[in-house]
């Protein structure tokens, strides 16, 4: 095709009742083609899957984490009623003192070792 | 044979089969509009580097924005909406960079972007074509590119770029004065 051509074309592209699609088919007919490298697609879903697995890695740590924490927190608490249930059982009740392992005279006693009477 | 399945997908069930995360569903997105997105974007900015990469960007954006798509439109407009905000976007950031290192701005962005074509004098039809578009305003440069490399109608450019028909109708007598003389003095 003429360069006189191409340059009617282009300037009857842009008339209103112009057929477009006609045009856009000789201009193609004539050279005028785009197109992206070859290994177009799979240079985009690399970037795409890529940048997704390793926010999945981020993600799996996270919900990782959750669980041992979870885990963590179940046990400590299994462990506390089990300390309450034996200081009850052998201490015969749960007041502060006894949670603490203190006997009701501590107090006097330690007045009697530090005054030393 | 797992490509040619896909094959036969709608756009409809290749977008489904992408949200579940099926790879090849959306590999054939890509390889059905990759065409249609080259010559928007290398259109509006050239052939160059940074157009393959705006490329990439386009189907990037449309991959994380595919749970919003609602049908309303067909995908192809969809895709072609971003294809087109992307490239503007570009041109702007060009424009910037260039208005704030140089004091003429503009016209060195054409210069910049003319010489990174690397184009000869050789006078063939897609020279012609890529140094007309890229000399062009960018509203003109979209409308231009829109019709005469997409065969885009007057009320499908309007529905793509999300103008009035009016508008559209006014650019494109404008766009057609200024590519007269932008031929005009290319020859």
């Amino acid at each position: 095709m003429k360069l006189v051509d191409v340059k009617k074309l282009m300037i009857s592209s842009l008339s209103t009742d112009a057929n477009s699609e006609d045009i856009m088919k000789k201009l193609e007919e004539a050279g005028v083609k785009y197109s992206f490298d070859e290994d177009f697609r799979d240079k985009v879903l690399l970037r795409i899957y890529s940048a997704a697995a390793s926010v999945n890695q981020e993600v799996e740590f996270v919900k990782s984490m959750n669980s041992i924490f979870y885990r963590i927190a179940l046990t400590g608490v299994a462990a506390i009623v089990l300390l309450l249930i034996s200081i009850f059982l052998t201490q015969g009740s749960l007041s502060f003192n006894s949670v603490l392992g203190l006997s009701n005279s501590y107090d006097e006693s330690i007045v009697c070792l530090l005054t030393g009477n | 044979m797992i490509k040619e399945s896909y094959k036969s997908f709608d756009e409809y069930e290749l977008i489904k089969s992408s949200l579940e995360g099926d790879k090849n569903a959306f590999g054939e997105i890509v390889t059905r509009y990759q065409g249609m997105v080259a010559r928007t974007v290398k259109g509006m900015l050239g052939d160059s580097v940074f157009s393959e990469d705006i490329g990439q960007e386009v189907f990037i954006k449309l991959y994380y924005s595919l749970s919003e798509f609602r049908g309303e439109a067909k995908l192809s407009t969809y895709i072609q909406r971003i294809a087109v905000n992307l490239s503007l976007n570009e041109i702007k950031r060009k424009k910037r960079f260039f208005s704030i290192f140089s004091q003429k701005g503009n016209a060195d962005m054409h210069e910049f972007e003319v010489a990174d074509q690397d184009y000869e004098e050789r006078k063939d039809a897609r020279e012609i074509v890529d140094k007309a578009l890229l000399k062009m305003e960018p509203k003109f440069r979209v409308i231009l590119t829109m019709r005469m490399l997409q065969g885009y109608s007057t009320k499908e450019t309007a529905e793509i770029l999300d103008l009035p028909l009016g508008t559209v109708l006014s650019r494109l007598s404008r766009a057609q004065e200024q590519l007269r003389e932008i031929l005009d003095k290319l020859s």
